[in-house]
């Protein structure tokens, strides 16, 4: 009985984001913060323009990658209504993959995208038809446990692999670009780039084709869905896979910046979580302008919080959306 | 009533269960190690010694986990430590009784630690050695504390282990207040004697509590120097995936040294960042940092981290002993030792060279000649292992080294420098 | 009108009289589980007392999230508040973890309620309600790692006494008083929740939970009732805490609340059967000493699983796929799975 509960509340407030149309007041409240946050940060960096620049590039650049962990996440929560908590785990497993086949076959690390990517939706796919399909519908903690479960299954199996030492794809010295004085290299420009290319065609795909609109369907109204002749748990399994070839895309493009553990993808977790809220549960463009806000609020939170973890930031940005505007800030764009 | 009925049924079948279960574990313990029964009744019933020909260790460390990599290397480095004790005749006093090592991991969790700690010493392990964390340290303290086994601490950096007036518990690791005061001396050596002037420092350091003692040891030494020690920026290892933005602010500071603690994937990051930002620091200045003395660093940031020092503890490979060791290991391993392993060695090598001394597999007598330790060390230290009465090994002492070339070299002090260390 | 219709609601548990079935029951695993001890050696024992204390936070997350129905994601908040304020006290004031308990049970409370109060204030339900509490154990977490006045990442060490004592919960390792001290605690919460699952709270933290609504229109004060059944898992939640302090003598920022912790919180009963009385117990019996037996298992494997001994990651692999089975075949739990099939002949 409390699974009926928790579904339903949760599926009312995704109808009702799909639905509700734009409310501008707190996003205008946002504004205000995000200008408030700014203000005060100049004061802390004694008026330095230059730390300023440099923590909304770094911000933005983390934010693109943020971004599309959480859109993996955002779409399997909005279709399935299942928490994902193997999102970080797959994201890891993406990077091992184009660790693999970097290393081995001594590829170009961007190029395993065309290797990672359908090897992640079919490992999504498959995870999906075996596991989560079997309980979906029950105990909202039987899902967020299984995927977890899955997770540790993931990353102990990579252990056991590659065992626990740091890898590296690197390639060469770095090139550094410089955007108004702040700087970014190469690198972290490719990945902020291909997320957000990868998310802009991600969502093209389900504004635009049969596939994407079906999907869209059977979020907003499953039951009405079926009876208009789509086959829901298709759907549910081309979703998920979705979801893991985001993780996976995700782990490919940073693998050339991080060191790549077993548990490198974990830190992509929390951070989805808050801007699959921040966004709204479900939005695609939501959970990428999430990504970007959640970049820029650990770097601001750094700035004005220099003691605490960079996550407090993250935590406080999420508590205020979450009380003033649960339904997400992006709600208005299905 | 039926249903409540049923679980009066059930959860006392479960308990049962539970009972009989563990009942069954104990039995097959018991079956199928008759030489843990000899060892065992052989220490507590306080035998004559020459009824001892197995003698345990339990060897804890992380073996799953996200610091698998280093925990799985330091479980080898303790067995090949008693390999080569074993195959040089084991301990000589006790007729050549052998080692064996009991292998346990702590999942990186204190609970699972000291369980595992307490199987151990229940299976017949005499001494202990472990963990790598800091807070499994703490907690298999206690076990040895309480449990009255010594234990001895290859790799945990936190003060505050032996501060708590245990007298079971050694360290062989330099604590990382010792890191921070020396790395501080060593710096202020360093660029006295190349006349580099220093007046302003920026610190970047993870901000457990690791990270934190660093600081604070460093910090309190610099101002015995003269130095100002600004800004200070602390960031969580395990949630960061840039450090460009605080660079940045290092920068804006002008600092004449930069001064970075941490682990491996932060200290990768840190790298990045300076060789986007470019502060423009006449050093580069690790303490303690994960990444910078690292064999595989300089590859895994591709030429990024030329010139960086670290003062960090570290095995000596201007030993041959130490080189012989190292490349045994990893021709049987796999992969090149690291100083954590030669550190889990060396607290294998403590414990026999302690019950050579001692002459009985007796955990009291074993932990007093532990105490009273005087060994020659594998490690690149300022003088022989000897334990203070707080158990902190008093010369563990970390040593200066240096990216040079695309590989780490010893550097300072000179007694084991490789090369001579390099400036801008 | 409202009235009658609050009598008529149904209690999660029916008992006609004091010493009913689960009484009973409760009666008979306290004296199965006294001898236990003795039967146990060291390394065992401290297995046992793992069981215990994380029936014990299982037990409180399924008062909360069982029969309460508000999923909590952030149990491990309640369970560091109880372990912080016992050794805060027991180590800077030499103030006995009972009072520290005590302490404890009441701060976790007051947080419980404060959180509770602002996520209903702005009606966050379900999965916002599970991740609005997720946030606010993680931003303790975060402030505590960074607060100097209570040692930051450091931790607390409870310090060792000589001897044994019952009013500093501490005793020489090995010592059987450490279990029963935990069965106390258990047959405590246990008590707690059977006496929880009859009473007039109880029965109206599952109207509420099955319709809130429906609920309300009957006169039932929802948010009053809500943030009680809150503040008593959050006091369970915190004996947790204290009690795994004194035992394992050590706690810091991750330990106490750390995500993981709330994790643990909702496998346990989720593995036994949420909404039971009896499901934690269980889960935690089948749960805490998994690793241990599928560590020994690989430690010394039945030959044909040779090739798999001393593989690092192996436990944690079979762990996880052990879970995941009992999640897909017993989605209602170990026990309330078979609780089910019985009702059902």
């Amino acid at each position: 009985m409390v699974s009926t509960q928790t579904t339903a509340s949760a599926d009312s407030a995704v109808s009702r984001g799909w639905q509700l149309p734009p409310n501008a007041k707190p996003i205008l409240v946002a504004i205000a913060i995000a200008i408030l946050v700014f203000f005060l940060a100049y004061l802390r960096t004694d008026g330095s323009s230059l730390i300023l620049t440099q923590a909304l590039v770094t911000g933005l650049m983390a934010g693109g990658v943020y971004g599309l962990v959480a859109l993996g996440l955002t779409l399997i929560f909005g279709v399935l209504h299942v928490i994902n908590f193997a999102q970080g785990a797959l994201v890891t497993l993406g990077m091992y993959v184009t660790y693999v086949v970097a290393n081995d076959l001594g590829w170009n690390p961007y190029l395993t995208l065309f290797i990672s990517i359908p090897l992640l939706f079919a490992f999504g796919a498959l995870v999906q038809k075996i596991m989560i399909n079997r309980s979906m519908g029950e105990e909202h903690a039987n899902t967020l446990l299984l995927t977890l479960a899955l997770g540790l299954l993931i990353e102990n199996a990579l252990l056991l692999t590659f065992g626990g030492n740091p890898q590296s794809v690197r390639t060469g010295q770095e090139t550094v670009y410089n955007i108004f004085g702040a700087v970014a290299t190469q690198s972290r420009l490719i990945a902020f780039g291909g997320a957000l290319i990868l998310a802009l065609l991600l969502f093209f795909m389900l504004q635009r084709t049969s596939i994407g609109t079906a999907i869209r369907a059977v979020a907003s109204n499953p039951t009405g869905a079926r009876l208009v002749g789509v086959n829901t748990s298709r759907i549910y399994v081309i979703t998920f896979a979705i979801g893991a070839a985001c993780a996976g895309a995700a782990g490919t493009l940073v693998a050339p910046i991080v060191s790549i553990t077993p548990v490198a993808g974990e830190v992509f977790n929390i951070t989805a979580f808050v801007i699959v809220v921040l966004g709204g549960l479900g939005k695609v463009l939501g959970a990428l302008f999430g990504g970007l806000i959640v970049g820029l609020a650990e770097q601001f939170g750094g700035i004005l919080f220099p003691d605490q973890s960079n996550l407090l930031g993250v935590f406080i940005v999420f508590v205020l959306i979450l009380f003033l505007r649960p339904q997400g800030l992006f709600s208005s764009n299905s | 009533m039926r249903t409540s009925q049923l679980a009066v049924g059930l959860a006392g079948l479960a308990l049962v269960l539970a009972a009989c279960s563990s009942g069954t574990d104990t039995e097959n313990d018991a079956a199928g190690e008759t030489a843990t029964e000899s060892a065992e009744e052989a220490s507590t019933e306080e035998a004559p010694a020459e009824s001892i020909d197995v003698i345990k260790i339990g060897s804890i460390h992380p073996l799953t986990g996200g610091l698998a990599g280093d925990g799985l290397q330091m479980d080898a480095g303790a067995k090949l430590a008693a390999d080569d004790i074993n195959a040089a005749g084991g301990i000589m006093c006790l007729d050549g009784a052998q080692l064996e090592i009991l292998s346990a991991d702590s999942t990186g969790t204190p609970e699972v630690g000291q369980s595992e700690a307490e199987r151990l010493i229940q299976e017949g392990a005499i001494a202990l050695v472990g963990p790598y964390q800091s807070a499994v340290a703490s907690n298999m303290a206690t076990v040895a504390e309480r449990n009255g086994v010594p234990f001895v601490i290859d790799v945990a950096v936190s003060d505050d282990i032996l501060d708590q007036g245990y007298t079971n518990t050694f360290r062989i690791q330099p604590n990382a207040s010792a890191m921070g005061s020396q790395g501080a001396l060593f710096l202020k050596e360093l660029t006295d004697a190349e006349g580099i002037e220093v007046s302003k420092i920026a610190m970047l350091h993870e901000q457990s509590a690791f990270g934190t003692s660093v600081y604070e040891a460093f910090n309190k030494a610099a101002a015995g120097y003269g130095w100002t020690v600004e800004p200070v920026i602390s960031y969580d290892a395990f949630g960061v995936t840039d450090l460009t933005t605080e660079m940045t602010t290092v920068k804006a500071a002008k600092p004449d040294v930069i001064v970075v603690t941490g682990y491996y994937g932060d200290g990768v990051l840190a790298t990045e960042a300076i060789s986007a930002v470019n502060p423009g620091a006449k050093l580069i200045y690790g303490i303690a940092q994960g990444a910078f003395d690292n064999p595989s660093y300089p590859g895994d940031v591709a030429g990024a981290g030329e010139g960086f020092f670290n003062v960090n503890y570290h095995l000596d490979v201007t030993n041959p002993t130490t080189l012989d060791i190292a490349n045994r290991f990893e021709t049987s391993y796999g992969e090149p030792m690291k100083t954590s392993a030669t550190h889990s060695y060396e607290a294998v090598r403590v414990i026999a060279n302690a019950l050579e001394q001692s002459c009985s597999g007796d955990p009291i007598a074993l932990r007093d000649a532990i105490a009273a330790t005087d060994l020659e060390s594998i490690l690149a230290t300022v003088g022989n292992i000897q334990f203070d009465e707080t158990g902190e090994n008093v010369n563990g002492s970390p040593i200066v080294m240096q990216v040079q070339d695309d590989a780490v070299v010893q550097v300072y002090p000179a007694n084991i420098a490789e090369a001579d260390p390099r400036f801008p | 009108m409202a009235d009658k219709l609050i009598q008529t609601i149904p209690s999660p548990i029916k008992s006609r009289r004091f010493f009913d079935g689960n009484m009973i029951a409760l009666l008979i695993i306290i004296m199965v589980a006294i001898p236990v001890p003795l039967l146990l050696q060291a390394g065992q024992e401290s297995v046992a007392i793992r069981i215990v204390i994380f029936a014990i936070l299982g037990l409180s997350w399924n008062i909360m999230s069982g029969f309460g129905g508000m999923f909590s994601f952030g149990h491990a908040a309640y369970f560091g508040l109880g372990a912080y304020t016992s050794s805060i006290l027991l180590v800077n004031f030499g103030i006995s973890p009972w009072i520290g308990m005590a302490a404890g049970m009441v701060v976790a409370a007051i947080y419980g309620v404060l959180v509770g109060w602002l996520c209903f204030r702005y009606k966050l339900k379900g999965t916002y309600f599970a991740l609005a509490t997720f946030a606010f154990a993680e931003m303790l977490r975060i402030l505590v790692q960074s607060a100097q006045a209570v040692n930051a990442s450091v931790g607390y060490n409870v310090p060792l006494i000589k001897g044994s004592s019952w009013w500093y919960m501490q005793f020489p390792a090995g010592s059987s008083n450490y279990f029963w001290l935990g069965l106390i605690l258990l047959a405590g919460c246990l008590l707690a929740t059977i006496l929880f699952a009859r009473s007039k709270t109880g029965k109206f933290a599952v109207a509420i939970r099955e319709d809130e609504g429906a609920a309300s229109s009957i006169g039932i004060p929802v948010l009053r009732y809500k943030l009680t059944v809150i503040s008593i898992s959050a006091a369970m939640g915190a004996v947790a805490g204290v009690f795994y302090t004194q035992f394992y003598l050590f706690i810091d920022p991750d330990l106490a609340f750390g995500a993981y912790r709330s994790i643990e919180a909702i496998l346990i009963p989720v593995v036994g059967g949420i909404g039971t009385i009896w499901g934690p117990l269980v889960g935690s019996l089948l749960l805490a000493p998994l690793n241990d037996i599928t560590a020994a298992i690989l430690r010394n494997p039945p030959p044909f699983l040779d090739f798999m001994q001393g593989q690092s990651g192996l436990d944690v692999m079979l762990y996880a796929v052990l879970i995941i089975v009992v999640i897909l075949f017993l989605p209602k739990g170990v026990f309330g799975t078979i609780k089910d099939k019985v009702k059902r002949r």
